[in-house]
């Protein structure tokens, strides 16, 4: 697979990721030992993040994105695979190794109302990160963290001010200015601008448009918003009950989507134009739970193309064209794989 | 012949020592089988609005001026009983999150039955019957089964299904639907939106009041809209003419700053400024502080919703 190319190969890179959640946990469970249950949240993901680039990661509630997120920061343990970090895996990285990848990389949460010490002032929940990592003197921080209020759109008069005293739009501004703090790499925002009003989330996704171009950032968003990931990102990954169903670069997805899971989510986009009203009914059932993931293509049970092999068959991560990988059966036989049996 | 009225609704919150208004004159009527959305950004007054109508406001709030009438109602003046019989007969609503009207202790049959039983003239079997119905309309799968199921044994999306049977059950004239999609993923909103629109509107003649700060669902589902900000309403229309063209600056503005359609990478545009707090309304046009367009007028002169012709009504100057 290869980028839609700026800059050179993938700063991040995961591969064969997997996560699995214990259902039970405690003496009986180990006592009943057999087959322990798990919720796979994310399961055998691979993909790569290109510097410089966005890339959005979109999935509807239970599809494992955010968990995805949190390994990609090794903030959760993997259960299998590793993620690159040039060429480093990040989950056997030392101490130190650790710290220096940790200043790279940062995440914005998507509640400022929740990630944001409500005890703290502005000024010090961004000099923060500076404190940590001993970043020069005092002053030196107290001026950096002044610079980042006023770079992201507030004041340095906020710095004194407790998150209670901003509003939702604000907080946020505080968040990535507190990310910026140690001039990383990349960073993955966990659905940014889902909790701000239309007006605010557009200021929020201006600025960090502007970041991004003047310090040449990496962002992994992700997002259930596909006019946000439209928008945004160069190239995005759709994840269905914990795998990547599909992945391409953003104006090919949007103009033609080949995952069928791709084509219902996009159809039930709400346009914000009546005289393009959607078929309202197009998408059937609800996610099956992630305990109980049907066998065979997660999504067959809803899935409109559905054929008798998809019940059976676990379809692969394919390459369909470039930088463009789907998982679905239907597209076997352009790939050149001989074609399944019982259609 | 409209369903529901608003004539000059005000509505204040005590807070820090007096009086503010959260809704200022706001006049509107509903008509039977349309889905009139309302909407606008977080405080601007849409949800007070609902909770007017319902009259089910908090204790710190209170309704100062004008009337709301159901049909020949003036539910304004309704003592509680009067509200407590109309409420789920005549007059419903849907909450963002469908916890709110059930209750985890019971099932959700026993919870459809006793709306029912409490408004209908129905025996234990009819009302059992007619709650079968009612699952199977709003789209859950094994009905006779999940009868007997507790609220916290289904999705977020199927407990939206399950309050919209509740409030449908006894065939309201007015449904009101404050963000009812808004928790839910796209395709179960999609799926939801389709429900109410087919249930309500094209079956039952009844009037949806759908409150969003969505403007794609307005666009795909309603009919009319009205459009507010900080209180009031600054524009109301059918709701092609509001998205081919757009009148007030807010709108104009509100609908530039989507990020979709298309267009990439650009700016979005930005409303300058923020949303002002009910302590801070400005004086004149509310808008004025943050629009393009303002002039020496707009700071004095809080201008009236006009109608124009082709019937789209907008309160602005710029359309003196």
């Amino acid at each position: 697979m290869s980028s839609t190319t700026k800059g050179a190969g993938p700063l991040l890179r995961a591969a064969g990721l997997s996560k699995h959640f214990p259902l039970e946990s405690g003496l009986l469970a180990s006592l009943r030992r057999a087959e322990a249950r798990t919720v796979k949240a994310v399961e055998a993901v691979s993909l790569d993040v290109y510097a410089g680039q966005t890339l959005a990661i979109v999935g509807e509630s239970g599809s494992g994105k955010s968990t995805l997120g949190r390994l990609l920061l090794r903030l959760t343990q993997p259960t299998a695979g590793r993620v690159l970090y040039k060429d480093e895996n990040i989950f056997s990285m030392k101490r130190g190794e650790l710290r220096a990848f940790r200043r790279q990389a940062q995440i914005i949460l998507q509640d400022p109302y929740a990630s944001l010490n409500p005890r703290m002032r502005v000024g010090r929940i961004i000099r923060e990160p500076l404190d940590i990592y001993r970043e020069g003197s005092r002053a030196e921080r107290d001026k950096r963290a002044h610079m980042l209020l006023e770079r992201v759109g507030l004041t340095s008069g906020h710095a004194r001010a407790y998150p209670s005293e901003l509003s939702g739009g604000q907080r946020q501004r505080v968040g990535i200015a507190a990310a910026l703090a140690l001039s990383p790499e990349i960073i993955i925002a966990d659905e940014p601008t889902s909790s701000l009003d239309v007006s605010v989330q557009a200021q929020t996704l201006n600025l960090l448009s502007e970041l991004q171009r003047d310090f040449n950032l990496t962002y992994v968003f992700i997002t259930h918003d596909l006019g946000v990931v439209q928008h945004f990102s160069d190239r995005v990954a759709v994840m269905y009950l914990g795998k990547i169903v599909e992945e391409a670069p953003t104006e090919t997805l949007f103009a033609a989507p080949q995952h069928p899971y791709t084509q219902v989510l996009f159809s039930a986009i709400p346009l914000p134009d009546p005289t393009r009203r959607v078929n309202w009914d197009l998408p059937k059932g609800e996610p099956p739970s992630p305990l109980d993931p049907p066998p065979g293509c997660h999504f067959h049970p809803r899935c409109p193309k559905v054929m008798t092999a998809c019940s059976a068959v676990e379809p692969p991560l394919k390459a369909t064209g470039p930088a463009r990988r789907v998982a679905c059966l239907l597209f076997e036989d352009e790939a050149g794989l001989p074609q399944t049996k019982g259609d | 012949m409209n369903l529901l009225s608003l004539r000059h609704l005000t509505t204040e919150f005590y807070s820090g020592g007096r009086w503010l208004e959260a809704v200022s004159d706001v006049s509107f009527d509903l008509r039977p089988g349309e889905i009139l959305g309302l909407v606008g950004e977080s405080g601007c007054g849409k949800s007070t609005i609902a909770y007017s109508i319902m009259r089910l406001l908090a204790k710190n709030a209170r309704i100062s001026g004008g009337e709301v009438w159901l049909g020949d109602v003036n539910l304004t003046e309704a003592n509680d009983e009067r509200l407590q019989d109309l409420r789920g007969s005549r007059l419903s609503m849907i909450f963002q999150d469908p916890m709110t009207a059930l209750d985890s202790l019971f099932t959700v049959g026993h919870q459809i039955i006793e709306t029912l039983q409490e408004h209908l003239d129905l025996d234990a079997a009819a009302a059992r019957a007619r709650a079968l119905e009612l699952l199977r309309q709003v789209g859950i799968p094994a009905a006779e089964e999940r009868l007997n199921a507790y609220p916290y044994q289904f999705s977020g999306g199927m407990s939206q299904r399950i309050a919209l049977a509740i409030a449908i059950s006894c065939q309201p004239q007015v449904l009101i639907a404050d963000e009812p999609t808004t928790a839910l993923d796209v395709t179960i909103q999609a799926q939801i939106l389709h429900l109410i629109r087919r249930l309500m509107v094209e079956e039952g003649g009844t009037g949806v009041l759908l409150i969003t700060h969505d403007l794609g669902v307005v666009a795909q589902v309603c009919d009319r809209v009205a459009v507010m900000y900080a209180g009031k309403i600054v524009e109301f229309g059918a709701v092609e003419a509001i998205f081919s063209d757009p009148l007030h600056p807010y709108t104009q503005a509100l609908l530039n700053s989507l990020p979709s359609q298309g267009i990439q990478r650009g700016a979005l545009e930005n409303i300058r400024g923020r949303v002002p707090s009910l302590d801070d309304r400005p004086a004149g046009c509310r808008f004025h502080p943050r629009c393009a367009h303002a002039r020496d007028i707009c700071r004095v002169e809080a201008p009236p919703l006009v109608k124009r012709d082709g019937g789209q009504e907008v309160a602005c100057v710029l359309y003196d």
